[in-house]
């Protein structure tokens, strides 16, 4: 799987553009408790503000996820990142990058960004301690070059978290 | 990318003017968007589960980018030749969904697997018709007997039994059919070897004691004929 850095990517296609229009109409309508859509004129990418859940290790904190949607959106998923600083979560890198199936193998086009969302808040929620992977800076290295997540082989093995 | 950017600038403003026209809509048209593009479903397939996709839609991704064949909204197993057409009465205009990816040829979708068609209304209409061939069967044979009765008569040797016998043939063919007789009688006989119904046992209960009481006859007829020749 290839997926070009987001200044070379391809623009959407029609079908991706209107399912995303639609999604950010339903957005606007019903949005995920806890996140907040930052307006802009791009549809191409998103830039979603998470806080973290009440009661949980995260309550009280602002991060912002950065969703970019390749050309045939809804068929492969997009790529979705944390804008540094990332929470401290045994999941979630430093440069961002989040450990999660859906957003990788397990990407299905009847998911959507509020769904993913869903699923991000449920992870931060979830976490036991806030601490970064084991292998942390090993992966960031290897990703100096601006490489997306979307071309890492991950390998999911907590299903706790 | 700029050009694009500016579409996305004016869209968004036009879906929030009709958002609330198509959050309307939502409750009656949502039910029969497609779970891929959210467009109401073109060439719509429906699968085991339940779950409603374009065919288009389904196939690019069951095909082009999914690693199984899961459905996209529960993961179940997606057979494709399980998969459920949906036939409406309108024709479909053309969709973009339906024009092919560059490469990318999207088969008819699969054909609906139609059961046979259901039982002609007349039969069960007719349900004192019969009871097997047998039935169909016995009121020729009971012509027949009628000559041989009248031929048994012209010979003098009509025993008293006889004639109880033919009665009681006449007794029971009501239950054959009141209006057209033998022929359909015929009929009945065919229609019940392919629709058994609960009237037969008590009918071919009947049909049993009149067979016996054809051989019972034959018999007699045999023996009187041995004896005048």
């Amino acid at each position: 799987m290839t997926s070009p850095s987001p200044s070379s990517r391809k623009s959407l296609s029609k079908i991706a553009c209107n399912r995303l229009q639609k999604e950010l109409v339903e957005w606007e309508l019903n949005p995920p408790a806890g996140f907040k859509h930052k307006v802009t004129d791009n549809l191409q990418r998103w830039v979603i503000e998470v806080n973290g859940a009440p009661g949980t290790l995260y309550a009280g904190e602002t991060y912002q996820l950065q969703v970019d949607f390749p050309e045939h959106y809804p068929m492969e998923a997009p790529q979705v990142i944390f804008i540094p600083p990332a929470p401290l979560h045994p999941h979630i890198y430093s440069n961002g990058h989040i450990c999660l199936d859906i957003l990788y193998d397990s990407w299905s086009p009847a998911m959507t960004v509020s769904s993913i969302c869903i699923s991000i808040l449920s992870m931060l929620s979830s976490s036991p301690a806030k601490q970064r992977p084991a292998d942390n800076d090993r992966y960031v290295k290897n990703c100096r070059n601006g490489r997306s997540p979307k071309e890492t082989r991950w390998w999911f093995h907590d299903d706790k978290v | 990318m700029a050009s694009e950017a500016s579409d996305s600038k004016t869209k968004p403003t036009e879906t929030q003017s009709s958002s609330s026209s198509s959050a309307n809509g939502n409750g009656d048209a949502g039910e029969f968007e497609c779970n891929i593009c959210f467009e109401l479903a073109q060439d719509p397939v429906i699968t085991l589960c339940g779950h409603l996709f374009c065919w288009p839609c389904l196939y690019r991704w069951l095909r082009l980018h999914s690693h199984s064949h899961e459905c996209p909204v529960c993961k179940a197993l997606i057979q494709e030749e399980k998969l459920i057409p949906l036939y409406g009465r309108g024709k479909n205009q053309t969709d973009p969904r339906s024009k092919p990816v560059p490469g990318v040829e999207i088969p008819n979708r699969p054909a609906g697997q139609r059961p046979a068609t259901a039982p002609p209304p007349e039969a069960s209409a007719v349900p004192n018709f019969g009871f097997g061939l047998g039935g169909g069967f016995l009121p020729v044979m009971i012509g027949g007997f009628g000559n041989l009765g009248l031929l048994a008569g012209f010979c003098g040797f009509l025993p008293s039994m006889l004639s109880i016998q033919i009665n009681n043939f006449a007794d029971a063919r009501p239950t054959y059919g009141t209006t057209s007789g033998y022929a359909r009688g015929f009929s009945g006989g065919y229609h019940d070897r392919d629709f058994p119904r609960a009237s037969e046992t008590n009918q071919g209960a009947q049909a049993e004691d009149n067979r016996l009481v054809l051989i019972l006859l034959i018999v007699m007829f045999l023996v009187i004929f041995s004896c005048m020749w």
